[in-house]
């Protein structure tokens, strides 16, 4: 089941609020949670339920293996740590990259007709999540950083947690550890939960779908007319389209949080206002970029072992970055062609660029975050060479067609809300109006900060904005409910021609 | 005290999901959509095997999607709101002046295996197959034949919208080069000028000519069969007048607010009884031979050639005809005439009433797949053929180029 959906938010989200605040206690709170978590996963697919299970069965009870040998024995921990991490990459890499190395390895001419490919192997929605949710379990269980977790159903709860489990953000273990047994569900919060599950909704449907319908059109019309604008257009409409569509997706997920007492972590930070690569990774899929950090970049060394070390650890963590995303050259590709711009910034661009003005900088950011997007997007890398050179008139027919540019131009007022949404600008002026921090309250940030709530007692004009909030809320639940109505409003015509 | 504020928020959320939950409770399920045209989802049958298969949910969701209380009321707010954010279009559907729609984006049909979706560039080799297979079909058939292939809305009344020609003008280049053998009739021109002369040539809200765009052809129709002497004046019909038609386009714009086309049907008095329209379907049967060979039987015969319980109806275009059907035939009862095979797609039904008053006529449905017309027009004696297939179609599929 997706968020995106008139399913969950009239059938799904209801029944399983008034299930859950009805239940009285955290344990009974917690099998609500557990249950109805399994029924969103297993809504199109049920079979593949089982293979989370036994990823979750397998993580908790090796912990408990961990945690006996942990004091008395740490090799002996070490290799549980090792066996229950082997297990859950198994399946990951099983089914979400079998087939990709096997059909790799078919490129090799003797071994063409002897690999075949393993069919019907489809991956299990957000395997590569919850994956690494439960590494996060199972490693700091290791380090001492959490205990064992001796509940079944709270540590079952966790992965299946459905607000994060389809798209993140990747919740550590011991982010929420607490929270999973001792949490407190107040008004502030589930209301700023509400507010915020709203604003993820309406920036996935109405501005990140909308932007995906101008790529898919641009990317349609090269293969009938292929324009230097018309490509720029596929990059740019890409740009704002996945930044809208993933940060919606986890500006729902840490409201829905919410609405169950949960505090997630901060997943974006206006990643397109950044002035180096260096800074958009640290404003983009944070949680993932921790995740690495913490898992791979560090223990491999980090910084700490000489120049060489760290470019080599550089390296690992951008192609395996890379290659998290998707089960094809171009995910890898695109991991290190980050991987290499960040290396170039350490040595020696961040020096340049800090000389820079901003909009400089922001633009070298910009661009070369679009350039990815293109080599992410094109799962084919000859046509997404074809695309890049395309942006410099290399192949093209012509600079534009008219009817390229009428599509642009009349695409061009959901441009610029994407473009100003995108920066910081409206949440300030909308909290600086109403005297009040209605917009980011309640945020934890990746240092653990956490932003209170608007807890005062409001002036008359806070109360004019309170109520102004909500409204323009609700209206955005109106009218995304409408474009998601209208998406399956298919009239069909045809039957009389 | 504090709280009270956040309470709101929480409030009105709860209200708008229970209404919204309750209105879908309440209201009783719908089992046809007249705008859509199409039987609506029901609340599907429960088995494990087909929870597990996913199936069940699969039907869910479009049990849910379909049953959606005040669907109308929300697809009209998005339309609204695509407007307000000058897109100039919904749907693909554009919104130009004096209420024109046209639909700017199909399926196209790219080769022989691939199709694009919401695209309005086409592919000039899918439209070359066709015409190709019309001149082939002319030659081998060696009857005399008129070919007319209407243009749509979005070339015809290109002066209501800021979008550019640049399409139309290609296809129309295109279209043009269709083989002279084939007797094309060139259209474009003549229903630009007199779409911009403020005829009310081609419907606003659907994607068909109106009675008089129906005219002009059948005028040109005749000239190219050498008939110019016994074109009928425009003033032989009375042009009945349907109005609140709400057309094809219309209902996939979703621009609801969009005011209701007339249709204009011509008539031509106490006369039409004297024709009967009978709809024929083919069966396979055992001859007398034993062999099983083809048998064309009647399922379907009235008076005239307009079912006129379709005009009380949303699909009042469908009146023509009786809507869609693969084999018909409109004969006079009273005197044996020339027999003219028509090939076509829906465009042709408004035709009809011109073309009846000269030849009797056997109607094949090309759009509907209905390609072995030789064996059609051997069968019933015609001595010349109409094709008549619209742009759209020709962009979109690929029944011409199957023509035998």
């Amino acid at each position: 089941m997706v968020f995106s959906s008139l399913i969950f938010l009239f059938a799904f989200l209801p029944v399983t609020l008034a299930l859950y605040y009805i239940v009285p206690g955290r344990k009974a709170r917690n099998w609500v949670l557990f249950l109805l978590s399994l029924v969103f996963y297993g809504w199109g697919e049920p079979v593949y339920i089982l293979v989370m299970l036994f990823s979750i069965v397998s993580a908790w009870g090796f912990g408990f293996l961990i945690g006996r040998h942990r004091e008395s024995s740490p090799k002996r921990a070490r290799a549980w740590m090792a066996v229950s991490l082997s297990v859950n990459l198994a399946a990951l890499l099983f089914f979400k990259y079998a087939n990709f190395f096997l059909s790799n390895l078919r490129l090799f001419p003797p071994l063409t007709d002897r690999i075949s490919l393993i069919e019907g192997l489809t991956l299990p929605i957000g395997i590569s999540f919850y994956t690494f949710q439960i590494m996060s379990y199972t490693i700091d269980l290791f380090r001492g950083k959490t205990e064992v977790q001796r509940n079944f159903v709270a540590f079952g709860a966790y992965v299946t947690l459905f607000p994060q489990l389809i798209a993140g953000p990747i919740v550590r273990y011991r982010d929420v550890d607490d929270q999973l047994t001792d949490r407190r569900e107040t008004v502030p919060l589930f209301s700023s939960g509400v507010r915020r599950f709203l604003i993820g909704l309406g920036k996935k449907v109405l501005i990140g779908d909308a932007c995906s319908r101008v790529y898919e059109y641009a990317k349609g019309t090269a293969s009938f007319r292929a324009t230097a604008v018309g490509a720029w257009m596929v990059m740019i409409f890409y740009t704002m389209h996945i930044y809208y569509d993933f940060s919606g997706y986890s500006d729902m997920a840490i409201g829905l949080g919410r609405m169950f007492g949960f505090r997630f972590l901060e997943n974006f930070n206006y990643p397109y206002i950044s002035g180096s690569i260096t800074e958009f990774w640290r404003r983009w899929h944070m949680s993932l970029g921790n995740w690495f950090r913490e898992y791979v970049y560090i223990p491999l060394g980090g910084n700490r072992k000489g120049k060489l070390k760290q470019y080599r650890n550089i390296a690992v963590v951008w192609f395996l970055t890379g290659f998290w995303h998707g089960a094809n050259w171009n995910y890898i590709l695109w991991g290190v062609y980050f991987g290499a711009i960040l290396m170039l910034e350490k040595t020696f661009l961040l020096k340049i660029l800090d000389r820079l003005p901003g909009f400089v900088r922001r633009l070298y950011a910009i661009l070369l975050v679009g350039f990815g997007w293109i080599l992410f997007s094109h799962t084919d890398l000859a046509a997404g060479w074809t695309c890049f050179v395309s942006l410099f008139g290399i192949g093209t027919e012509a600079f534009c067609t008219p009817t390229v540019g009428y599509e642009l131009l009349h695409a061009l007022p959901l441009l610029l809300i994407a473009a100003v949404g995108a920066t910081p600008w409206p949440a300030e002026i909308w909290n600086r109006l109403s005297g009040y921090r209605w917009c980011g309250e309640g945020a934890v940030t990746d240092t653990g900060e956490q932003i209170p709530f608007t807890d005062t007692v409001l002036t008359a004009r806070g109360k004019v904005f309170a109520v102004l909030t909500t409204v323009g809320c609700i209206l955005l639940l109106f009218v995304t409910t409408a474009y998601l109505v209208d998406s399956t409003f298919s009239p069909f015509l045809y039957f009389i021609f | 005290m504090k709280e009270k504020v956040h309470l709101i928020t929480a409030v009105f959320f709860a209200l708008f999901v229970i209404i919204v939950g309750l209105a879908f409770v309440i209201l009783p399920d719908r089992d046809f959509s007249p705008e859509e045209n199409r039987s609506l989802a029901l609340f599907p049958e429960f088995s494990w095997e087909r929870l597990a298969d996913g199936s069940f949910s699969s039907e869910i969701n479009d049990y849910f999607a379909d049953q959606f209380p005040a669907r109308g009321l929300f697809v009209g707010v998005k339309g609204i709101a695509e407007t307000l954010m000058q897109r100039g279009e919904n749907n693909g559907v554009l919104l130009g002046e004096d209420g024109q729609l046209a639909v700017r984006r199909f399926r196209i049909y790219k080769s022989r295996i691939e199709h694009a979706d919401d695209m309005d560039y086409y592919s000039p080799d899918a439209v070359r197959m066709n015409l190709d297979g019309i001149a082939a079909w002319v030659q081998s058939s060696g009857i005399e034949t008129v070919t007319v292939l209407p243009p749509r809305s979005v070339d015809v009344c290109s002066s209501a919208f800021s979008y550019p020609r640049e399409i139309s003008d290609a296809l129309y280049a295109d279209v043009s080069s269709l083989d002279p053998a084939a007797g094309p009739v060139d259209l474009l021109p003549l229903m630009r000028e007199r779409y911009e002369a403020g005829e009310y040539v081609y419907l606003r809200t659907d994607h068909h000519w109106n009675g008089r765009g129906a005219y002009l052809s059948y005028r040109e129709i005749m000239k190219r069969f050498g008939m110019e002497d016994e074109i009928l004046p425009e003033d032989t019909f009375v042009y009945e007048q349907v109005p609140d038609f709400y057309g094809t386009t219309w209902s996939k714009s979703g621009l609801r607010f969009v005011g209701p086309d007339t249709l204009e049907i011509p008539l031509f008095g106490d006369e039409e009884d004297r024709f009967e329209t009978v709809c024929l379907s083919e069966r396979t049967v055992k001859g007398e031979d034993g062999k099983p060979k083809k048998s064309l039987e009647p399922y379907k015969s009235f008076d005239g050639w307009m079912n006129r319980d379709y005009l009380s109806e949303k699909d009042k275009y469908g009146a023509l005809l009786d809507g869609t059907h693969n084999i018909q035939t409109v004969f006079s009862k009273t005197e044996e005439r020339e027999r003219l095979l028509v090939v076509k797609d829906s465009f042709a039904n408004l035709l009809v009433p011109f073309l009846a008053r000269h030849f009797d006529l056997v109607i094949l449905n090309l759009s509907g797949g209905v390609t072995d017309a030789s064996r059609f027009a051997e069968e019933f004696g015609t001595t010349r053929a109409l094709i008549v297939y619209n742009w759209e179609n020709l962009i979109t599929g690929t029944y011409p180029g199957n023509l035998r």
